[in-house]
């Protein structure tokens, strides 16, 4: 993985049009992008799709990236995610149940990192999410990593969609004042 | 303090979450682009909540996924942002903000930042904690807790008429200058913001100098000596409105140099070192 500062290098040379670094960046990024909207989308095409869609707009909006705002990573990382939800949004809107098999898969975890792996930011976003009650906790980490909607947290919760709604309200709420955003 | 209501905070983090429907979707992506303090929040909480992916597997797309990115851009030139404008342009809202509202902005940034850099390492029940996180995703046990209803956000919607759509939905255009030693590791990362011609440093590789302080300084054959955009902080992020009063030629063709001065900065507006790091504005416009 290239540091930070490299990556940042690349996407000002993207920035200027050079396929060279374009290419160098999405050999360093590709795998941790499609790994994320994956997790989300759970079909290979529609992933390779929003991938594909993502890196192109990366390449469109290089010259907005704003290094003193957000990690080259994390932009990124948003563009894609942002991307995967939107087609995930649109699917489930179409039909809720059309792969009743996914929620089940999705139950899957990420692997959890050896403490000296995470970054600090890492950390202290668990130890803020670890502050809420259990089942907020569970609400708000499967809501980040498969992108369920309300609607699917709600079945798998078996409660009202108009609770969860209450919950996922409180809990960013309560992780905002505890990393003091 | 950002002046946004509970609402609005709860709207810009379940974006970044990613429960919002479709439709609220689209309204917060609408809101960000009209206030960019909103968006600002937006992107707070998307850097905030990424941390998250570093518990994803990385997992390799097929060959072919990059074949369909190459021909898609093939097609389509990169969009760099324009040459900076010598006067902000009009339809962005919030270029007519006061200055001093551009720098509680920005302010709050750099807090941000350096609220994160300040904490340090927590005790090692963190690790029990992750884990444990990690373990109850699988876990499907649940008690319904009685709460109010709920009250659905209701955003405080702007209505702009927009008479040249596709204008207000692009952001500023960001200039990047890297600060470094000839040949060596970038030291600072320099972003101007086309519209507000407001800057910010990122100090990336810099090691620190105890009892001196880093000065950034503006060299510009249109004037006669350096000008001083003032000392870097100690946090990793300095922003500043201090470019305001030159021209958008000057900005651009500008040398950005830092020196080593004495604590606190240079006493007399004169620069006491040789540069140590410089850099321009990368060329952002094509060349055709």
């Amino acid at each position: 993985m290239l540091t930070p500062a490299e990556l940042v290098w690349l996407i000002a040379a993207v920035a200027k049009g050079d396929e060279a670094a374009f290419e160098r960046l999405y050999a360093a990024t590709r795998a941790k992008l499609f790994g994320v909207v994956l997790r989300i989308l759970r079909r290979q095409d529609l992933a390779e799709e929003v991938i594909q869609e993502a890196y192109v707009k990366i390449w469109n909006g290089a010259g907005q990236f704003n290094p003193g705002l957000s990690s080259p990573i994390t932009w990124m990382a948003s563009i894609a995610r942002n991307r995967a939800i939107d087609v995930v949004r649109k699917r489930t809107e179409l039909s809720i149940e059309e792969e009743p098999a996914a929620m089940e898969v999705a139950a899957d975890t990420p692997d959890p990192l050896a403490r000296r792996e995470m970054t600090e930011e890492l950390k202290r976003l668990l130890e803020c999410v670890g502050r809420l009650e259990p089942d907020r906790q569970k609400l708000v980490l499967l809501a980040y990593y498969n992108g369920w909607s309300r609607e699917q947290l709600a079945a798998k919760f078996e409660t009202p969609v108009n609770t969860v709604k209450t919950w996922l309200r409180r809990s960013m709420l309560d992780i905002r004042e505890c990393l003091g955003l | 303090m950002m002046p946004y209501s509970e609402d609005h905070i709860a709207l810009a983090a379940e974006y970044a979450l990613g429960t919002l429907d479709a439709d609220e979707r689209v309204q917060v992506e609408t809101m960000m682009s009209v206030d960019k303090d909103f968006a600002a929040m937006v992107d707070a909480w998307e850097d905030k909540l990424s941390a998250l992916n570093q518990m994803v597997g990385s997992v390799e797309p097929r060959a072919e996924v990059w074949d369909r990115i190459k021909t898609a851009i093939g097609h389509s030139e990169p969009q760099a942002p324009l040459m900076l404008p010598d006067a902000p342009p009009p339809v962005a809202p919030e270029v007519t903000a006061p200055a001093a509202a551009e720098v509680v902005d920005t302010s709050n940034v750099i807090r941000l930042f350096a609220h994160a850099r300040r904490w340090r390492n927590v005790a090692s029940f963190t690790t029990a904690i992750a884990a444990a996180l990690v373990a109850m995703i699988a876990v499907g046990v649940y008690q319904p807790d009685l709460l109010p209803d709920v009250v659905r956000p209701k955003p405080r919607v702007q209505v702009v008429e927009v008479k040249t759509p596709a204008v207000p939905a692009t952001p500023s255009a960001q200039y990047v200058a890297v600060l470094q030693k000839e040949g060596g590791a970038p030291a600072f990362i320099l972003t101007v913001d086309g519209a507000t011609k407001n800057f910010t440093v990122r100090k990336v590789g810099a090691a620190p100098e105890p009892g001196k302080s880093y000065e950034l300084w503006l060299i510009s054959d249109k004037l006669q000596r350096p000008r001083s955009l003032g000392v870097i902080g100690g946090t990793d992020f300095t922003a500043r409105p201090v470019l305001s009063s030159y021209d958008a030629d000057t900005i651009n063709t500008a040398t950005y140099a830092v020196t080593i001065e004495q604590a606190g900065g240079s006493p007399d507006g004169n620069p006491h070192s040789a540069p140590v790091f410089t850099g321009k504005l990368i060329e952002s416009v094509p060349p055709r």
